[in-house]
């Protein structure tokens, strides 16, 4: 890879940056810090005050509703990161050391469901997990009694459409390191007399990490932010973040609430990547790693 | 060591169980839609008793859905090519050259990949309510297409930058050594090479755009597209004509990927026949 050192006074560089720059500096950097402006502003009769206090911030932070649908939120971003872990990694390992003949035919499979609408995927959950869905009907034909299953519009069913939408993430980037993980350094496990359970875990496991933590993370941040899943398959009985946050938009036509309350879930993310970043830097220069 | 293969096949056949059971899991809801969709009866629950066309009839004979796939496509259209023109600048400035001030020009190309879209759309929804009040234009169209662009372009640029990777630049030095002025190097040599990626991000960015729902929702105003459409209709009543639009909304896709596919695999074959040294 040759890389080329460039000035921004080279016209080159200008034409590959700026307009991407461009873009993204005034339909995202300016609409968050904009957010941010807005959460010290208040709504009188619906409509947009300019009054630069705290009002929004006290209101945010003096009512414990707020608080239990946030810590809700973040406890369904964390078992939902726990889950999709524990199902990319197995796959992802799979698709990465077995399964050579039919590697590509299975990465399309997968990349065309996660590119599939969610509307459309949620909409089919909601006639398998319904009580008279395919799930019961098929649970009832190998022996379980009728209406054996009870998920939708519970928190389960939250739970299985975020997993559904995310797992894919973690599994390209757990993909991703383990295909990079240089093959000799196996084999030289081996060599050594180190049983494959052995290497598994001194070897492969610790090399692929740094697509354990991104995916992770990705997880964790994607999910503070679902709104489908609870309000279609959750049927809003618990309602996350998200549905607070959509509220405050639509119906109590609140703008500084809902921009306090997206700012609180931008952080909450912000503070976990922050330190997983933290935490894996850490653990790449503690000493003693194996080289 | 009878027993050590036993366990060898166990850990084999668990890890491709794993795959399969994926696979079955991305599928199910698909699967259910479109074998819903081809049902005669009018509840949807199993066992689907005869197959018919007949919510395919019923939804062509009432096409108020058309207005919202012409706009998903254009939306989609003009998002994918912006996409994708950004995207590929954006993923050779970030691998080939260095630059002062690069790493806030990488965070900042990335991070809306970070942001759940719900909040990518509120927050953008701010700001052009605002900006709307200010200028005087409201949302519509062209708003979804902003906020498409801003989420779609990290994902693109991520893919063309793989390409960009594993690009060999000896070629531009034997192109250029040769005689290529710039822009020849760059027409005959590069983009050649990197078509192959710019490729797969267009149609990657096409499907997130056309199958996008959080964005547009937040961004649309009063116009509608066909993820909106459809969340509106599942809202009202779950009608049987639902599952035959989200079925036909599948083929779009289901075309591009096999055709990208087709595309991919002629490319490898010219590849290998044209350079047997690689």
């Amino acid at each position: 890879m040759k890389i080329e050192v460039k000035s921004w006074k080279d016209p080159v560089l200008l034409a590959a940056v700026a307009p991407l720059a461009v873009v993204m500096i005034a339909f995202f950097l300016v609409p968050l810090v904009m957010t941010a402006v807005l959460t010290f502003q208040t709504t009188q009769y619906y409509r947009l005050a300019w009054s630069w206090d705290l009002k929004i911030w006290t209101e945010v932070f003096s009512k414990p509703h707020y608080w239990t649908i946030m810590l809700r939120t973040v406890v369904m971003a964390l078992v939902c990161v726990a889950i999709c872990i524990a199902i990319a990694f197995p796959a992802a390992y799979a698709l990465a050391t077995r399964l050579k003949t039919f590697k590509t035919q299975i990465q399309i499979l997968i990349i065309f469901a996660f590119l599939t609408d969610a509307v459309l995927k949620t909409f089919g959950w909601i006639l398998i997990l319904d009580k008279n869905g395919v799930a019961n009907w098929l649970l009832m034909h190998v022996g379980f009694p009728p209406d054996a299953l009870n998920l939708l519009f519970t928190p389960a069913g939250t739970m299985i459409g975020m997993v559904y939408n995310l797992v894919a993430y973690p599994m390209f980037t757990i993909y991703l390191s383990l295909v990079r993980i240089d093959r000799d350094l196996v084999l030289a496990a081996y060599d050594a007399g180190a049983s494959r359970l052995r290497t598994f875990f001194e070897v492969t496991l610790p090399l692929s990490r740094p697509g354990l933590y991104s995916g992770a993370v990705l997880v964790f941040v994607l999910s503070l932010g679902a709104f489908l899943e609870p309000k279609v398959l959750g049927g809003g009985t618990a309602p996350l973040a998200s549905e607070l946050i959509r509220q405050s938009f639509e119906t109590r036509v609140n703008w500084p609430l809902g921009a306090a309350l997206t700012m609180v879930l931008i952080v909450t993310g912000a503070l976990m990547l922050g330190l997983s970043s933290a935490f894996a830097l850490r653990r790449r220069s503690a000493p003693g790693r194996p080289a | 060591m009878n027993a050590q293969r036993f366990r060898n096949a166990l850990v084999d056949t668990l890890l491709v169980g794993t795959v399969v059971l994926l696979l079955l899991f991305f599928y199910a809801p698909i699967a259910t839609l479109v074998a819903f969709s081809f049902t005669s009866s009018r509840v949807l629950t199993l066992p689907i008793e005869s197959f018919s066309l007949a919510w395919y009839g019923e939804l062509f004979s009432k096409p108020d859905f058309l207005p919202a796939v012409r706009n998903s496509a254009a939306v989609a259209a003009v998002s994918t090519l912006f996409a994708t023109v950004l995207g590929t600048a954006g993923a050779v400035a970030w691998i080939r050259y260095r630059f002062r001030m690069q790493a806030a020009f990488r965070a900042l190309t990335f991070a809306p990949l970070l942001f759940p879209q719900l909040l990518l759309g509120v927050v953008m929804l701010l700001w052009f309510s605002v900006l709307g009040s200010w200028l005087g234009f409201s949302n519509g169209l062209f708003t979804v297409i902003i906020g498409h662009v801003v989420y779609i372009t990290p994902f693109a640029l991520v893919v063309v930058a793989v390409q960009v990777y594993g690009f060999d630049e000896t070629l531009e030095d034997a192109a250029r050594d040769a005689g290529a002025n710039g822009w020849q190097v760059f027409r005959e040599v590069t983009f050649p090479l990197l078509w192959p990626g710019i490729f797969s991000a267009a149609i990657f960015a096409f499907l997130l755009s056309w199958g996008n729902f959080y964005i547009s929702y937040s961004l649309a105003g009063t116009a509608r597209t066909l993820p909106i459409f459809v969340y509106s209709g599942i809202a009202v009543g779950s009608s049987p004509i639902y599952p035959a639009l989200a079925t036909l909304n599948l083929v779009p896709a289901l075309l591009l990927v096999v055709t990208a596919e087709v595309f991919r695999r002629r490319a490898l074959k010219r590849q290998s026949s044209g350079n047997p040294a690689s």
